[in-house]
């Protein structure tokens, strides 16, 4: 019975396709428009090219979209307290003069921090400072510049330092420490947040001017 | 490597917290403990709270280290993969401002002396300064001819009561003592008095060495490991069955005093077992780093 049936579905598709296509022959015959294209059966949706992509009822039938959100403001993550066990949010800077060791001293922090299943929540940079130091020629006034250091910067910002590894991951990372690279670990505090962003002359300008309108209207 | 050493860690933690949580012991069940070494077992088969002093003496021990000055020597290997990662990072680079320069230099040099050369078709006649990129060049090879570098490996290598020695590695303090008839050499220990935290025991043990003040810095409350001794039978005595030692980290911060007279000696890992005994260098080997 089977295979009688696979031949008669066959034989169905077939007259179909064939009706298909002498439909759409039909309709290349009437229309000035040459339609070209694969065929296409009575099921699939137009490619968004075809020229009768979105004419219809059919957005019933196509998956609903979330609505989009709006981007929102960045906000500061919050600053984890520390409890007896753990400290809370700490932030290991890493500073010098040559950028490849200082890269490559975080890129370590970071590696050791995830092996050891300490959790990292950001790592980031802070802006280069740049030195000129200029020497003064022994005869005249005029000072040439001797040398320019640029002071490169990393953080590796750690959340939950359990108080017992503390110690270990502490005498590790001073035990590796590349020679010319400064090591400090502070706790994070929103002042260090507020450095990273770049200073705004024009919004502080008016912010102190509409702190000085505020004093002077009440007197 | 970092990772088992958490694990080791926190073990002697947790042998510390049941140990000072441990009031009292009947007399079978220490002889009990005494054959398996896991502590955990004294705390489950803590009995009602008699107030027998515990036999074992308790010490707190300091295990002082200086921290590497400069960093290890790079192994034949290490040395030819750097080589070769300069060349080719060399020869993929692109110039840079100075080599610019001293191109442009080089192309104004040849140019002047070029047999039609006028200097009114100099483009930056008025920008030319005095000082070209070769001179500078010069200046500063001169500059690096005056500096000394100070040596990697100095000539104190050798003297183990040194804090210079060996640069690259980290050093650990050890004092001799003499327990009953015999010196030893261990980590400077001190007997626990009552009434004070086990890291003041060790930070007394660092005051107490005689002819030497060390600054340092103690790496938290918790101590790193602990060793076990039993006396030997015949000192052996009611009160006392032998002591627990339990060690603490501690960094050596800022120079310490170059003379140091006195049983002192500053060894790496590696020299270790030249001074200490096997069971006790069994314990402290697992806590000292040598990374």
């Amino acid at each position: 019975m089977n295979p009688i049936f696979r031949k008669l579905q066959a034989s169905f598709i077939l007259h179909s396709r064939a009706l298909d296509q002498a439909a759409l022959l039909l309709r290349a015959s009437v229309s000035v428009q040459l339609i070209q294209g694969p065929l296409t059966f009575a099921n699939e949706r137009q490619y968004r090219t075809m020229p009768t992509h979105g004419i219809g009822r059919y957005k019933h039938s196509i998956p609903k979209e979330a609505p989009k959100k709006k981007k929102e403001r960045l906000q500061m993550k919050p600053i984890k307290m520390a409890t007896d066990t753990e400290y809370g949010t700490l932030n290991v800077k890493v500073s010098g003069y040559d950028m490849i060791l200082v890269e490559h001293y975080s890129q370590y922090i970071h590696n050791l921090c995830n092996r050891l299943g300490v959790k990292v929540a950001e790592s980031y940079a802070l802006p280069t400072k740049t030195m000129e130091v200029m020497v003064m020629a022994e005869q005249g006034t005029k000072m040439y510049i001797d040398a320019i250091l640029k002071t490169h910067e990393r953080i590796v910002q750690l959340s939950q330092l359990n108080a017992t590894l503390c110690p270990i991951f502490m005498e590790v990372l001073l035990k590796n420490q590349p020679e010319g690279v400064q090591l400090s670990v502070k706790q994070h505090t929103e002042a260090d947040y507020l450095d990273r962003f770049k200073a705004r002359p024009e919004l502080a300008g008016l912010m102190a001017q509409k702190l000085l309108k505020g004093k002077a209207l009440p007197s | 490597m970092a990772a088992p050493c958490s694990k080791i860690v926190s073990r002697p933690w947790w042998q510390f917290i049941k140990n000072v949580g441990w009031t009292g012991l009947n007399q079978t069940v220490v002889r009990q403990l005494s054959r398996n070494n896991a502590c955990g077992a004294a705390a489950q088969t803590k009995s009602k709270t008699e107030r027998i002093p515990s036999q074992w003496k308790l010490h707190g021990a300091v295990c002082l280290q200086r921290l590497p000055v400069i960093s290890q020597e790079r192994n034949p290997i290490e040395d030819q993969f750097a080589e070769l990662i300069h060349q080719m990072e060399l020869e993929r680079s692109l110039v840079s401002e100075h080599e610019l320069r001293l191109l442009e230099d080089a192309e104004r040099v040849r140019r002047k002396q070029a047999e039609d050369y006028d200097s009114d078709e100099e483009a930056e006649y008025g920008d030319q300064e005095t000082i070209t990129a070769l001179d500078q060049e010069d200046a500063w090879e001169q500059k690096l001819k005056k500096f000394q570098l100070a040596p990697r490996v100095s000539d104190l290598e050798d003297d183990h009561q040194s804090v210079g020695r060996c640069l690259g590695d980290s050093l650990v303090l050890l004092t001799e003592e003499t327990l009953g008839q015999e010196k030893v050499w261990l980590l400077p220990q001190v007997p626990w008095q009552a009434g004070e935290t086990l890291r003041q025991t060790a930070e007394r043990a660092l005051n107490s060495l005689p002819e030497a003040d060390f600054k340092a810095t103690f790496l938290g409350s918790a101590p790193c490991g602990v060793y076990r001794y039993k006396l030997p039978k015949a000192v052996r005595t009611e009160s006392c069955q032998g002591a627990k030692v339990f060690f603490f980290k501690a960094l050596l911060s800022g120079h310490p005093p170059p003379s140091q007279n006195g049983p002192f000696r500053w060894v790496k890992k590696s020299e270790l077992p030249d001074y200490l005994k096997p069971a006790y260098l069994e314990k402290v080997n697992r806590f000292i780093l040598d990374l």
